[in-house]
């Protein structure tokens, strides 16, 4: 299509404000972020920095607590992603067989999604508190421990307390998303298994799966990329304590920033999330696109 | 699938089960913000309050101070401005890059599905200097560009896939009528594409709703907060915190987005049967 | 591919709907974006007018912004919103103040940022650790060379106060509030359990272990609490049994943080914790004065505040105090307090006559009702500061230390709640921590 003087200023006023908004405040600051990563940039030094090159990513994958934060992080995601994605799959599979308030059941599920980071995040330390609601269950109740489980003391115990709340916030978008895709999946196809003998989890296997394999790659992507950007959980429940144990990367990054003042530092740190997030997204819909075609 | 009643029966029940599970911590959330502040650490702690223990104590406090109305006005013009804004810009994007090619158009898309899978958070350095040198720290307007710029790469890319369904012929119908460009995107785009931009919208709502660490960052002052800052301020006292107030004020802050999303709860349902007659 | 394309348009739809305020999918195309146009233009308009309101303000008066970490809800912030900031506005007519609360830590980091970012209030008050560091960096002002009545009101401050603001002759604060801990016990516990007050830091441990328990609804008790472990929280441990941070100079750590003596201390500490006896610094933990005021902690080391925040939260609640347990060192307790000092970009003259303002007779005589020690000899002289028995810290404070007086305290404090939180987790030993932590600190001091 060739387009006249006129069109051609309509797409560009079509064009501009998103350009602007998106340059400005987005690629911009990316652009930045890598400059930035070469640099000796510290407090009192905001203005006046000195090209340093690797230096400031030697120092951060050789820094103990990076480790700690990142290793963190991989856990988070490893444990959150699939829980998630599995209770979230079982939920939507649950309420499409039933026939009658459906509707009630998916706003219901779906109130952890709209519930903030911040408030979730704060009732969840109020119930884990070691003085908590949960801990009274736990040994007045139903006494399977008789001591206080100290949930928010300790690495793992934090961690725990933290996935723990991304699944609950989470499992209500993957009910969503599954529940669409499974609208998709051609009711014939479970008849003809039906008639063929298949139990329900063979038709689970062979058929449900493969029909909405799209979404899980599509969720898998999306999730992963949510469990990287953990953050207000974390530094509200435990904020980071003991010590640094309960780091995540991007609230070690912003410490290192915004108390340290390690500004340099923190940008390399960003670029390497960045970059292995990159990887993971190609190498994830590489996935997508030959299960696609096969 | 076979439905038979024992087995809807069992399946009632694991959903009921479940559900409880879900909302508990919501429903402690809402029975601590109506108990007295003194009872928070009774012995044996309770779920419910005893009827005659119900106070609304906490919601007089947190309803009686001029700075938290503040707070809840800032988080409601954030947001709106937040969607609005984003909506315009990001259809915008997602028409012209769907139907035109132009240069620099797959430099703009590859940018638009980079930022998508960098967390937003890592930019807050480079972007907390931008907002040094654009003079808009401690400011609530400074939130909003930067809000927008968030969640124009999600919202572009999904109108982008609605724009693509739409009939290429619906738009040559209008340019034969003689509609320019602009007319084929307010005329056309736009209200076929509705649903796409509705379901992003409501995304970016919660999105600058709930958004924290670039407003803990940013506002200084108590009357600029958002909500979340201001909830989050109760914290870290740890000497003394008062978590009827922190709750009162939590359960105040869900109200709104409770009312976008039960309110669209029927359009919801729309877009859901939509897409499967589609498919 | 296409497949997949359906699939997103479906979880798209289905994810939900439209912003609530364009409406809910019932407007017509035309009407929806005609309204966000005129929402955009609303908006600008009122940008417009607002910053047009605020120049015209500006122009007759001023603002200073004054940062502190009084607790929001704290009796300090209520007399300084509703008494202290009301009068100085009525007696300086064209000065407004806006006063902004943050915690402690988020003070010091908020600072920091916005030094960065050339947006620092006009006047804070700092914690005097905090002193050496922002002078370090430039920011603050020096008085006693910019105003010229400086002495005068510097005569009628407490020296000892005074003098946690002076760097190198200069003076880059006014001394605000002046405080110490002292230990703080539950009648009734101590009674139950037979012991009286400890009185050395032997009979301190002894009581944290006769203290700690179960009680009668079967949860457990603790003999002491200890809300952190950075200098603020093991000072007066690691001081009154004998060790010490650095050298006098303040130029080296290795051989006196990693000393016989303070490793001990921190010995003491993780041994007590390990043992059940002593908690506070976890986050699950009890925060303190809901756990002392419901029995669950039975000693604290706490600061004059204290009173105000136990007769507020728990007014029936029996407690003593007493000096801080005595080592080899003495009873050395940790030297508290507060300057107020003025950022390079404030409004000099306004700022200057609120510093004054705080710490004047009447506003010091006004904070000493919530627990704040005056440091205006006048206020100290007064009824109500006489009435409010500031004794016992006063007391106290004849044998407090301050922490360091170094540009790196906060790394260097952070860096030895690192280093204990490893200790009483057992993950090293006192002796290995505390070396590391002297090698580091060393590298710190020398920066």
């Amino acid at each position: 299509m060739k387009f006249n003087a006129k069109s051609r200023l309509q797409i560009l006023l079509l064009l501009l404000p998103g350009l602007v908004v998106f340059g400005i405040f987005t690629v911009y600051p990316i652009i930045r972020l890598f400059w930035m990563s070469f640099f000796k940039w510290d407090f009192g030094s905001f203005l006046d920095q000195e090209f340093i090159g690797f230096e400031n990513y030697r120092t951060v994958l050789s820094d103990e607590n990076f480790r700690i934060a990142f290793t963190n992080t991989i856990v988070y995601t490893l444990i959150t992603v699939p829980a998630q994605m599995a209770l979230g799959l079982l939920v939507a599979m649950l309420i499409n067989s039933i026939s009658h308030v459906k509707i009630g059941f998916r706003v219901a599920y779906y109130l952890p999604v709209i519930t903030s980071w911040v408030i979730a995040s704060l009732v969840f330390k109020y119930v884990f508190n070691t003085e908590g609601l949960l801990n009274y269950f736990l040994t007045n109740v139903i006494h399977v421990t008789s001591q206080n489980v100290r949930w928010l003391d300790s690495r793992w115990g934090g961690m725990t307390v933290a996935m723990l709340l991304g699944i609950w916030k989470g499992i209500g978008w993957n009910m969503v998303v599954f529940l669409a895709a499974l609208q998709t999946v051609p009711l014939e196809l479970y008849e003809s298994a039906s008639l063929d003998g298949a139990g329900s989890m063979q038709k689970f296997l062979n058929i449900t799966l493969p029909g909405i394999r799209g979404t899980i790659l599509f969720a898998l992507v999306m999730l992963t990329i949510g469990g990287f950007n953990v953050y207000t959980s974390t530094k509200l429940i435990t904020g980071g304590k003991p010590g640094h144990d309960t780091e995540v990367v991007l609230t070690w990054m912003y410490y290192k920033a915004f108390s340290n003042g390690k500004f340099g530092y923190s940008a390399a740190l960003s670029f390497i999330i960045a970059i292995v997030l990159a990887i993971l997204a190609v190498l994830q819909f590489r996935l997508m696109q030959n299960k696609d075609e096969g | 699938m076979i439905k038979r009643k024992g087995s809807q029966l069992v399946i009632y029940l694991i959903l009921i089960a479940g559900l409880i599970i879900v909302i508990m911590p919501m429903i402690y959330m809402v029975s601590t913000s109506i108990k007295p502040n003194g009872a928070l650490y009774e012995y044996p702690p309770k779920f419910f309050p005893k009827l005659k223990e119900i106070t609304f104590e906490n919601y007089a406090y947190i309803l009686g101070q001029k700075k938290f109305l503040n707070n809840f006005a800032n988080s409601i013009l954030v947001s709106v401005l937040t969607v609005g804004l984003s909506a315009i810009v990001s259809s915008a994007l997602a028409f012209v890059i769907a139907r035109f090619r132009f240069p620099g158009r797959s430099l703009l898309f590859g940018f638009i599905i980079l930022t998508m899978i960098i967390p937003g958070t890592t930019m807050i350095v480079p972007q907390y200097e931008l907002a040094v040198r654009l003079k808009t720290i401690n400011s609530i307007w400074g939130l909003i560009p930067f809000y927008v710029a968030w969640v124009i790469p999600y919202s572009t890319f999904m109108i982008k896939g609605f724009v693509e369904n739409i009939p290429k012929e619906l738009d040559e119908a209008t340019y034969m009528d003689g509609g320019s460009i602009l007319v084929v995107f307010f005329n056309v785009a736009i209200p076929l594409a509705k649903p796409g931009i509705a379901s992003v919208s409501i995304f970016n709502f919660l999105t600058a709703w709930e958004e924290f660490p670039w407003a803990n960052t940013v506002i200084n002052d108590d009357m600029k907060r958002t909500l979340p800052i201001a909830i989050s301020g109760f914290f870290g006292q740890h000497q003394f915190t008062q978590w009827g107030y922190v709750f009162a004020l939590s359960v105040l802050s869900l109200i709104p987005i409770l009312v976008v999303f039960v309110s669209c709860q029927r359009f919801f349902v729309q877009g859901l049967t939509a897409g499967s007659v589609k498919g | 591919m296409k497949e997949r394309k359906k699939v997103l348009a479906i979880l798209l739809a289905s994810a939900t709907c439209l912003a609530a305020m364009t409406g809910c999918g019932q407007a017509s195309p035309a009407e929806s974006a005609s309204g966000s146009e005129n929402q955009e233009t609303a908006t600008e308009t009122k940008t417009e007018t607002e910053s047009n309101s605020a120049e015209t303000e500006s122009a007759d008066e001023v603002t200073i912004n004054f940062w502190h970490h009084y607790s929001a809800q704290s009796a300090e912030n209520e007399t300084l919103t509703t008494v202290l900031i009301p009068k100085f506005e009525e007696e300086n007519p064209g000065i407004k103040v806006n006063a902004v609360s943050h915690e402690w830590a988020d003070l010091h980091d908020k600072l920091l940022i916005s030094a960065e970012s050339d947006t620092l209030p006009d006047v804070a008050r700092l914690d005097s650790a905090w002193i050496p560091e922002f002078q370090k960096m430039g920011i603050l002002v020096p008085l006693n060379q910019e105003m010229s009545d400086y002495n005068e009101v510097a005569g009628g401050l407490l020296d000892s106060a005074m003098s946690t603001a002076e760097i190198a002759g200069d003076n880059y604060g006014l001394a605000l509030n002046t405080n110490t801990k002292i230990l703080y016990y539950n009648v009734e516990a101590l009674e139950a359990a037979g012991i009286e007050a400890p009185k050395t830091m032997t009979e301190f441990a002894d009581a944290c272990k006769a203290l700690s328990g179960t009680n009668a609804n079967g949860q457990q008790v603790w003999g002491y609490d200890e809300p952190g472990l950075s200098g603020w929280n093991l000072c007066p441990f690691i001081w009154s049994m004998g060790g010490s941070l650095t050298n006098e100079e303040q130029t080296k750590a290795t051989g006196y943080l990693n000393s016989k003596e303070t490793v001990a201390a921190i010995e003491m500490f993780a041994d007590l914790y390990k043992a059940g006896a002593i908690t506070g610094w976890n986050s699950g933990d009890i925060p303190m004065t809901d756990g002392f005021g419901t029995g669950r902690y039975a000693m604290l080391l706490e600061g004059p505040w204290k009173v105000a925040e136990l007769a507020g939260a728990y007014p029936d609640f029996k407690y003593e105090t007493a000096p801080v347990p005595a080592g080899d060192g003495g009873s050395v307790s940790v030297l508290g307090g507060e300057d107020i000092s003025m950022f390079n970009s404030a409004n000099k003259d306004a700022a200057w006559k609120f510093m004054k303002f705080m710490t004047s007779e009447y506003a010091q005589e006004e904070m000493a009702k919530c627990g704040q020690i005056p440091v205006n000899k006048e206020a100290l002289e007064s009824d109500t500061v006489k009435a409010a028995d500031f004794a016992p810290y006063i007391d106290q404070l004849q044998t407090a230390k301050s922490r360091p007086t170094v540009a790196c305290w906060s790394e260097f404090d952070s860096e030895l709640a690192a280093a204990v939180t490893d200790v009483v987790n057992g993950d090293k030993s006192a002796q290995e921590a505390m070396d590391e932590l002297a090698a580091k600190v060393d590298t710190l001091l020398a920066e």
